[in-house]
């Protein structure tokens, strides 16, 4: 059974529709590359399948590990193991970033009928993740990327992928804003959670993650439909001759 | 409604018949005594005509008859905040109890107007009514002309009183009934005091609380008021908190108001000496119908002094909240520098808040900033939380107790701001289990 199936996925806001029928289907140990030029909908089909509700979901079908993933809260979705690390991390002042953190990953556990972890081994989690994004410790007592660097909001991200261990990932343009040792920390980071149980999607508009994290198929997001899918070698051409070249949809997907 | 709130057989039925105390006090007393009588007469409770009353209606108050308790009636539940043990005051409708308190160690004084003699009465005679005058607004009046008793207390120069003082003010009765604590707060030069003011009664029964608190800070010292605000969910509560301040003076309050269906905190400092610094916060946690109106006047009457106010506010279901933030610059208050915020998230659609500056600046070399802004909880910071797992509900208590927290995080001693976090994290989540 397919991690994630999307099937002629239909979505916009107030009248107007952003994603006009996409269709992709990510298998176990499988990780996904969408690229698409600005404003294509890669972040909108990214907060959609997150539960997003500013976005209206007009028509189509997503499914999760076979269940029907657009009838779930975000929360649901999180919790059955979706993870979306965002685009533009929001910065939640008063709350600290280890009380987030062991809060939602409790709530996952409560989910899955686990035990709560105490503080103790909470920490300990903590520091060994942490450890794998070369992140500081003072980290956790600071507020939720409240004045966190571009850098420092992606890594934080990566952590809580690395700490609520997902089955699917969403990246949306997590290399976007970081320099080349902090890209390769994170595509570090993501690299040690590909394994065989696990789908990754990366969502970005430039070829340069995918020199760190390889992917096994490459697909071009446009106009909301995606019109060219290939393997890794198709990033390389669309770095070298933009996305020009594809103005005729790709019937044959 | 207005025409009831100036008429005398009404304005005569809320005066005190007959002597307040057991003796009627010395001359000077009875002289301010019966100004306030008249001035009461003459002005009346504030209506909303009165630009510094528009968004509080107090009818409310005109509606019901209150009759005055003096008595030191049996102590009703325990209303003191969880985890102090150290000095504890109590007011009873009022009256100083001194069976119910816990008296801090010397040198810190507590004296009563009614006992007073010698120079303490003299203090009482410089003090009393030299910053809340009865020409303020008729509930200054009032409260002079009503109150049962005044309670003085008393840090003398070059003490740093380390355990926080309370003064737990309790409302105790079963029928509509008005109490009027009056109390006195001396601090002496170069010393260091935190205070803590709570205020308690019944749920369901309508009654006004009107007080008056007047603080005098010596030069250099550091003082911190807190008020938490728990009266009953009926009930009217009145504040007029003034606070003079010398030179060099750190002075930090925090209203936290959570209890009473109308209240109103008036906070009136004045930064009489040069080098000084007045923080004014504010925290208010509303539901029901609840009306809470903070109104703060920042006195600026000498040069080189600073002042910073946050005012926040959550409402829930149909509460209301207003805030006002006066701040005067008086000629030749050069070097101010004035810093007003107020916040406020609406978890309701019903809930309403206003806020508005209201700036007079006399002086030239003076830096005033406001600002304020009023919404429903950040929906981008709600998806974050529950994109990670967060149940809606425990998402945003996670956002209100956030909201909360730098409000919190000022409060200097540690112990207190730790019981005050507590009590905040209760009352909100009391807040989010209304809503939903
Ligand atoms: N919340 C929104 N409100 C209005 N327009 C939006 C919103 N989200 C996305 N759009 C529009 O939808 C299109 C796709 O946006 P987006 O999904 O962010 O693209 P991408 O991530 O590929 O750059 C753009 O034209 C954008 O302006
Ligand atoms: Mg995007």
């Amino acid at each position: 059974m397919p991690i994630l199936e999307i099937k002629d996925l239909k979505a916009g806001i107030a009248g107007r529709e952003i994603l006009r029928g996409v269709n992709l289907t990510i298998a176990p140990g499988e990780v996904h590359a969408i690229m698409g030029p600005n404003g294509s909908g890669k972040s909108t089909l990214a907060q959609v399948l997150a539960g997003r509700d500013t976005y209206v979901v007009t028509g189509g079908e997503v499914r999760l590990n076979g269940r029907d993933l657009l009838e779930l809260s975000p929360e649901e979705r999180a919790c059955e193991g979706l993870f979306l690390a965002f685009q533009y991390p929001v910065e939640i002042p008063g709350v600290s970033t280890s009380y987030f953190l062991k809060a939602a990953l409790n709530a996952v556990r409560k989910y899955h009928g686990e035990p709560e972890l105490d503080a103790m081994d909470f920490l300990k989690l903590m520091k060994q993740k942490m450890k794998l994004l070369d992140m500081d410790a003072s980290f956790l007592s600071r507020a939720v990327n409240e004045g966190f660097s571009g850098g420092e909001k992606k890594r934080n991200e990566i952590l809580q992928m690395a700490v609520l261990d997902p089955k699917l990932a969403i990246l949306d343009e997590t290399d976007s804003g970081l320099d080349i040792d902090a890209l390769r920390i994170v595509a570090g980071g993501v690299n040690s959670l590909r394994g065989p149980d696990r789908g990754i999607l990366l969502v970005t508009h430039y070829q340069r993650l995918l020199n760190y994290i390889v992917p096994d198929y490459v697909h071009v997001l446009r106009d909301g439909q995606i019109i060219k899918s290939g393997d890794k070698n198709l990033a390389l051409e669309l770095e070298a001759r933009g996305y020009g070249w594809l103005e005729e949809p790709a019937a044959a997907h | 409604m207005t025409q009831l709130m100036s008429n005398t057989s009404y304005l005569q039925g809320l005066l005190a018949t007959g002597p307040n105390s057991s003796t009627p006090g010395p001359d000077w007393l009875q002289a301010r005594r019966e100004e306030a009588r008249q001035q009461w007469l003459r002005a009346g409770l504030p209506t909303n005509t009165d630009e510094q009353w528009r968004f509080t209606d107090l009818s409310l108050l005109a509606e019901t008859s209150f009759s005055i308790r003096h008595s030191a009636a049996a102590m009703a539940a325990d209303g003191r905040p969880a985890g102090s043990d150290g000095a504890e005051l109590v007011l009873i409708n009022g009256k100083f109890s001194v069976q119910a308190s816990r008296l801090p160690p010397a040198p810190v004084r507590v004296a009563c107007l009614d006992q007073a003699s010698g120079a303490e009465l003299a203090t009482f005679e410089n003090l009393l009514g030299a910053q809340a005058r009865p020409a303020h607004h008729g509930l200054i009046a009032l409260n002079t002309a009503n109150f049962s008793d005044v309670v003085l207390v008393e840090v003398p120069g070059g003490v740093a009183v380390e355990q926080p003082l309370n003064l737990v003010v309790h409302s105790v009765g079963a029928e509509p009934f008005a109490s009027y604590p009056r109390i006195l707060l001396k601090v002496g030069d170069n010393s260091s005091v935190t205070v803590v003011f709570s205020f308690t009664g019944p749920d369901n029964l309508t009654y006004l609380t009107n007080s008056v608190l007047e603080t005098y800070v010596g030069a250099g010292s550091r003082v911190e008021l807190v008020k938490i605000q728990r009266e009953g969910t009926s009930s009217l509560h009145i504040g007029s908190d003034y606070a003079h301040l010398d030179k060099d003076v750190r002075f930090q309050s925090l209203s936290l108001n959570q209890g009473g269906l109308l209240v109103r905190n008036n906070v009136t400092v004045t930064l009489a000496g040069p080098g000084s610094e007045a923080t004014l916060n504010g925290l208010s946690m509303t539901a029901g119908r609840q009306h809470v109106d903070n109104h703060t006047m920042l006195d600026h009457a000498r040069d080189h002094c600073a002042s910073h106010e946050l005012y926040k506010s959550l409402l829930a279901g149909r509460s209301s909240g207003t805030f006002t933030g006066k701040i005067l610059v008086r000629p030749g208050s050069q070097k101010t520098d004035a810093k007003q915020t107020s916040k406020s998230v609406l978890l309701s659609g019903q809930a309403s808040m206003n806020s508005q500056p209201q700036l007079e600046i006399y002086a030239d070399d003076v830096k005033c900033t406001h600002g304020s802004t009023n919404g429903p909880l950040d929906e981008e910071q709600l998806f974050y939380l529950r994109a990670r797992g967060l149940a809606y509900n425990q998402a945003r208590a996670m956002l209100t107790v956030a909201f909360a927290a730098d409000v919190l995080a000022r409060v200097w001693q540690p112990a207190l701001r730790g019981t005050l976090e507590d009590l905040v994290v209760a009352e909100l989540h009391r807040l989010e289990r209304e809503e939903f």
